[in-house]
């Protein structure tokens, strides 16, 4: 599941010099680690509603925490879909 | 109304010409490459690399040969459709049903270069950005004269530039469609060394070709050893000339 959304994260928002290798399951995913940023992560929700079926609402969720990092974002989607 | 000013320094990218050699040779036979893309200029930070369509690179190309990274200068863009074929594919893919990208959204609008421009530069100055409709480039140096002659700055950077639109769009009888995609940058001051140009407001009654065209006819006058250029339309005309 992480190497996939890793995979998704790379296809969607156009990373062409990073390989899922290169991205760090535990590091931040915005500002500091992969240096992602707000319109990334609209893009990022959308591919995921795409793909996985779930919707991350911004209203009622903590946003900031389910993004924090790959492994944050995968136990997310995977409670989701439970 | 005629007002005096400086090209300290003009760029310009178009498919195959990216520099004023190129421009020189283009006088002669007008011609491009075809499907071409402009390098990136090595100030644009690689997070943002991602986000530059091939028109945004024309413009950080043009514009990065007139700047001196270490002293932001306010900027006056002008294009007559900036990104608007972005628009298009966006409104034919929500025709499918599909849904809308945000990045796409985002760099779909009129102001969309000039913002990856000021955040990849850092530039914190006045940033204006002209959709001039048949007016063409004139109201580009209208007011970049006024930020000068306000002085707001000592120098102000004028980019303009457009790219084909999309088959579409009827262009007919309209001339507003450019043969190739073209970003020229004009760094300009009040006193200074450079080309020494006149701005003058003329009677004349033109009906000539709209911003995307404009542009090419500017290089031309840049580069030729013509004394004036007149460019108009039925309301409003201006002659640049060579002092």
């Amino acid at each position: 599941m992480e190497n996939e959304l890793k995979q998704l994260i790379i296809d969607t928002l156009d990373l062409e010099d990073i390989s899922v290798a290169d991205i760090d399951s535990d590091a931040p995913l915005f500002n500091d680690g992969l240096g992602l940023d707000s319109i990334d992560a609209l893009e990022l929700g959308l591919a995921i509603r795409k793909k996985y079926n779930v919707k991350i609402d911004a209203e009622k969720e903590d946003v900031v925490k389910i993004f924090a990092s790959v492994s944050a974002l995968a136990e997310y989607i995977q409670a989701a879909r439970d | 109304m005629t007002v005096d000013f400086i090209v300290r320094q003009w760029n310009a990218w178009a498919p195959g010409i990216s520099c004023r050699e190129d421009w020189q040779t283009w006088r002669d036979r007008q011609t491009f490459a075809q499907q071409e893309k402009a390098a990136i200029p090595a100030a644009v930070p690689k997070a943002l690399q991602r986000r530059l369509s091939p028109l945004a690179r024309a413009v950080f190309n043009a514009a990065d040969g007139c700047i001196d990274n270490d002293k932001s200068l306010p900027i006056i863009f002008s294009s007559a459709h900036g990104e608007v074929n972005k628009s298009l594919e966006m409104l034919q893919s929500m025709q499918k049903g599909e849904e809308v990208s945000p990045t796409a959204f985002s760099l779909s609008v009129h102001n969309a270069i000039p913002g990856l421009f000021s955040m990849a530069y850092g530039n914190h100055q006045e940033i204006t950005v002209i959709a001039p409709g048949q007016d063409g480039i004139a109201p580009a140096f209208i007011e970049a004269l006024g930020l000068l002659q306000e002085r707001h700055a000592d120098e102000v950077l004028i980019v303009l530039y457009d790219e084909p639109l999309s088959d579409f769009y009827p262009s007919l009888p309209f001339a507003l469609n450019a043969p190739a995609m073209c970003a020229l940058a004009l760094r300009i001051s009040l006193t200074g060394v450079g080309l020494s140009l006149q701005l003058n407001r003329s009677s004349a009654h033109r009906d000539d070709d709209e911003h995307a065209l404009q542009i090419f006819s500017f290089i031309k006058f840049l580069v030729a050893d013509d004394k004036a250029l007149v460019l108009g339309n039925h309301r409003h005309s201006w002659e640049w000339y060579k002092k």
